[in-house]
């Protein structure tokens, strides 16, 4: 009965995401107007944005299930954690390659030291470190239970050092056009309509990733589980 | 003195325990028997604290585990597979150490009746490196004694000594039951050694057998009987013990923070004075840092007065990365962080020890690495006013670095998984710590780099605080 809810809820969202991301594709493409100094490049500004905005989320989403298992020592706060990470990476990824494909035109190199790229780059670190400490610990065979509690203390302490590396970045130096501001919005109302629509999608997107990730673990475990019963009966 | 009630450990899917009913009256010596993965080391270190049940309850003494660990820390000795004891100090050092953690107000005294009871005072101020396998194990029971505690936990005793040591065991946990100590020793042979009073026999995880041992010469043959069993018996129910409870006073609390702390420097920084390996690789690898990064930029001039600073600390963060990797590793060594739990400190004392050996480390490779910058760069950075941005920029680097090494030493990739981990997280550290330097280089005023100082003061609150919450976490079991 469980498993067959679980398979409606995948198929909607699965649904969903592809409605909603086909959506924010039409609007980026024939909704949205051109961009009137960057041209049709400006279009790549919605994707940017909206998987800067699932990375950001997706590391807070870490933060809170690591210390959710911390504090209650429940192994599905730990896959939350997992997952998110790893889907976080991903877009995060996705953040940096369209920062640097829209940088080359707008400022004439792939990279340059500008404080959001910059700070993803950081987070793509700290995201790629967290990955590799888990495998790392995994491969060491110190248990699961310690490799959770690693990877925990790891995601806590990283995510508490992104608003000092924001600041410390900003101060450094800071050349990135401001798309929102004190004094107003540097997007006409259609823009930001389909930047909204865009944040959706990925939002989606990240929630149906999400939960397939999570159930890709559970299933993980419970083969574990089979196989240790298995050893244990021969 | 134990009373364990429906106990079960996993890792992960593997049942370690489960449902381990046992109780041990106080001055009972019981002999804990099974074959290799049958749980008994994992029932061991669930009693000694070092590990935490996955259900059921664990009383020692009448405390609970759970609750007052460190009033069952200081009443319990334990003897690991492993010594607990650390190569690069002495006897004499390695004792003194535990009997400051234990907070024996007559160490000394007993540090010497302890020597000279396992035949060691004449090696006292040898490195237990350069110790044989049966002197190493003598002295992990003088360790473990140490604190004269009322149970003692044996994981496997005899294992490496040769018949004479082994008869010499035999004789001490003898004197030592007949003296009121609770006896609880595991073991997978049944030859020839001391068995004690009663017998219990774990298989996959349960308790199969727990019974007194009346006809010891039998007991072989009736462990061999149960353990080709096919099936397994159904589990023993609890049994209430025969004998009066153990009624333990509380002990005295064990040293205070303060006092912990400086247990946990004095002997890191004893153990680097003996080796000097940490200090020494920190300062070379620093000073060649310093070297290639002048040489391969050619650095000169005004172009060299703007780069010293990100320079410098590029070396310091490089060459604190390679010492926090080594300190920790130390620890791991031969179990001396398992020696440090199994100590009544409290986790926070663990993590401000360690971290402080760090700093002091790290602040040592400055007071080499400045002058020599000074040199390289022609930069005036033997200044006072630099103290409180190199401290608190030190400060910062060691909080978080102590916490990650403590991660990156349980990893299999540990030698290189450090910097992966520490660099991204010190990213505002390191921008502060430049700007701010770089900033008084140029002749600023305070006021124009309070910025940067705040960060950097802000930074060091945040990781200590994160670091001293999360320390115990990384360090259990």
């Amino acid at each position: 009965m469980k498993r067959e809810w679980n398979t409606k809820v995948d198929l909607l969202l699965a649904g969903l995401s592809v409605i909603v991301f086909l959506g924010a594709l039409g609007m980026v493409f024939f909704y949205a107007p051109r961009e009137a100094t960057l041209g049709e490049v400006q279009r790549i500004f919605y994707f940017h944005v909206a998987s800067a905005w699932v990375g950001f989320f997706g590391f807070f989403v870490t933060f809170l299930g690591g210390a959710l298992y911390l504090m209650q020592g429940q192994r599905r706060w730990d896959i939350l954690a997992l997952a998110s990470a790893e889907i976080g990476l991903t877009f995060i990824t996705m953040t940096l390659l369209t920062g640097m494909l829209w940088a080359k035109p707008a400022w004439g190199v792939y990279w340059t030291w500008e404080p959001r790229l910059t700070i993803s780059a950081v987070q793509w670190l700290l995201y790629l470190a967290y990955v590799m400490l888990r495998s790392s610990v995994s491969a060491a065979g110190s248990g699961p239970e310690r490799e959770a509690r690693f990877a925990a203390v790891y995601g806590i302490v990283a995510f508490t050092t992104v608003p000092l590396s924001w600041f410390a970045i900003r101060w450094w130096r800071t050349i990135h056009p401001q798309v929102f501001s004190a004094s107003g919005m540097a997007i006409t109302p259609k823009m930001l309509t389909t930047l909204l629509i865009s944040l959706a999608a990925f939002t989606v997107l990240y929630g149906t990733l999400l939960r397939a990730r999570m159930q890709l673990e559970h299933e993980r475990d419970h083969l574990a589980a089979l196989r240790c019963e298995r050893d244990e009966e021969d | 003195m134990i009373e364990v009630r429906n106990l079960s450990k996993t890792f992960g899917p593997h049942t370690a325990l489960t449902g381990v009913n046992l109780c041990v009256a106080a001055g009972e010596w019981v002999t804990l028997a099974g074959p290799n993965g049958a749980g008994k080391t994992t029932l061991l270190r669930l009693l000694a604290t070092l590990s935490r049940p996955t259900s059921g309850d664990l009383r020692l003494c009448g405390l609970d585990s759970r609750t007052q660990s460190n009033a069952i820390r200081q009443q319990l000795g334990f003897l690991s597979h492993r010594t607990l004891l650390y190569d690069d100090l002495t006897a004499a050092q390695n004792l003194a150490f535990y009997a400051r953690a234990y907070g024996q107000p007559d160490g000394p005294a007993r540090i010497a009746a302890l020597l000279e009871q396992f035949q060691l005072t004449t090696r006292q101020h040898d490195l237990v490196a350069t110790y044989s396998r049966g002197m190493q194990q003598r002295l992990a029971l003088a360790r473990a004694l140490l604190h004269r505690p009322r149970l003692l936990l044996l994981d496997e005793p005899y294992t490496g000594l040769d018949p004479l040591a082994c008869d010499a065991l035999t004789q001490l946990l003898v004197e030592l039951h007949a003296g009121g100590c609770t006896l609880l020793l595991t073991t997978h042979t049944l030859e020839s050694h001391a068995l004690g009073q009663r017998a219990v026999i774990l298989r996959k995880g349960r308790v199969i057998h727990d019974a007194p041992l009346k006809d010891r010469a039998a007991f072989p043959t009736l462990y061999r009987q149960l353990l080709e069993q096919k099936s397994v018996p159904p589990d023993l129910p609890f049994a209430t013990c025969d004998l009066p409870p153990a009624v333990c006073s509380l002990p005295p609390a064990a040293c205070g923070l303060p006092l912990a702390v400086w247990a946990i420097v004095a002997k890191d920084l004893a153990a680097e004075w003996h080796t000097r390996e940490i200090f020494s690789a920190m300062a070379v690898f620093a000073a060649l840092t310093l070297l290639i990064f002048s040489f391969a930029l050619d650095l000169r001039g005004a172009v060299a007065r703007a780069a010293a600073p990100g320079v410098l600390w590029c070396a310091i963060a490089f060459a604190g990365t390679l010492g926090l990797s080594r300190s920790l590793a130390r620890e791991q060594q031969t179990g001396g962080m398992e020696g440090l739990l199994l100590a009544p400190l409290n986790r926070v004392a663990l993590y401000f020890g360690k971290a402080l050996g760090n700093l002091l480390l790290m602040l040592a490779l400055q007071a080499v690495l400045l002058p020599l910058a000074t040199v390289l760069f022609d930069v005036p950075l033997l200044q006072g006013a630099l103290l409180p941005i190199f401290f608190a920029g030190t400060l910062g680097y060691a909080a978080v670095g102590t916490l990650l090494a403590a991660i990156a030493v349980n990893t299999r990739a540990r030698e290189v998984l450090l910097p992966i981990l520490l660099l991204p997280l010190v990213t505002p550290l390191l921008i502060a710590t430049v700007r701010a330097t770089g900033g008084l280089l140029d002749g600023l005023a305070w006021a124009e780099i309070a910025a940067w100082w705040q960060l950097l003061v802000v930074y060091d609150l945040v990781m200590v605080a994160v670091a001293m919450l999360t320390f115990g976490f990384v360090v259990e079991e």
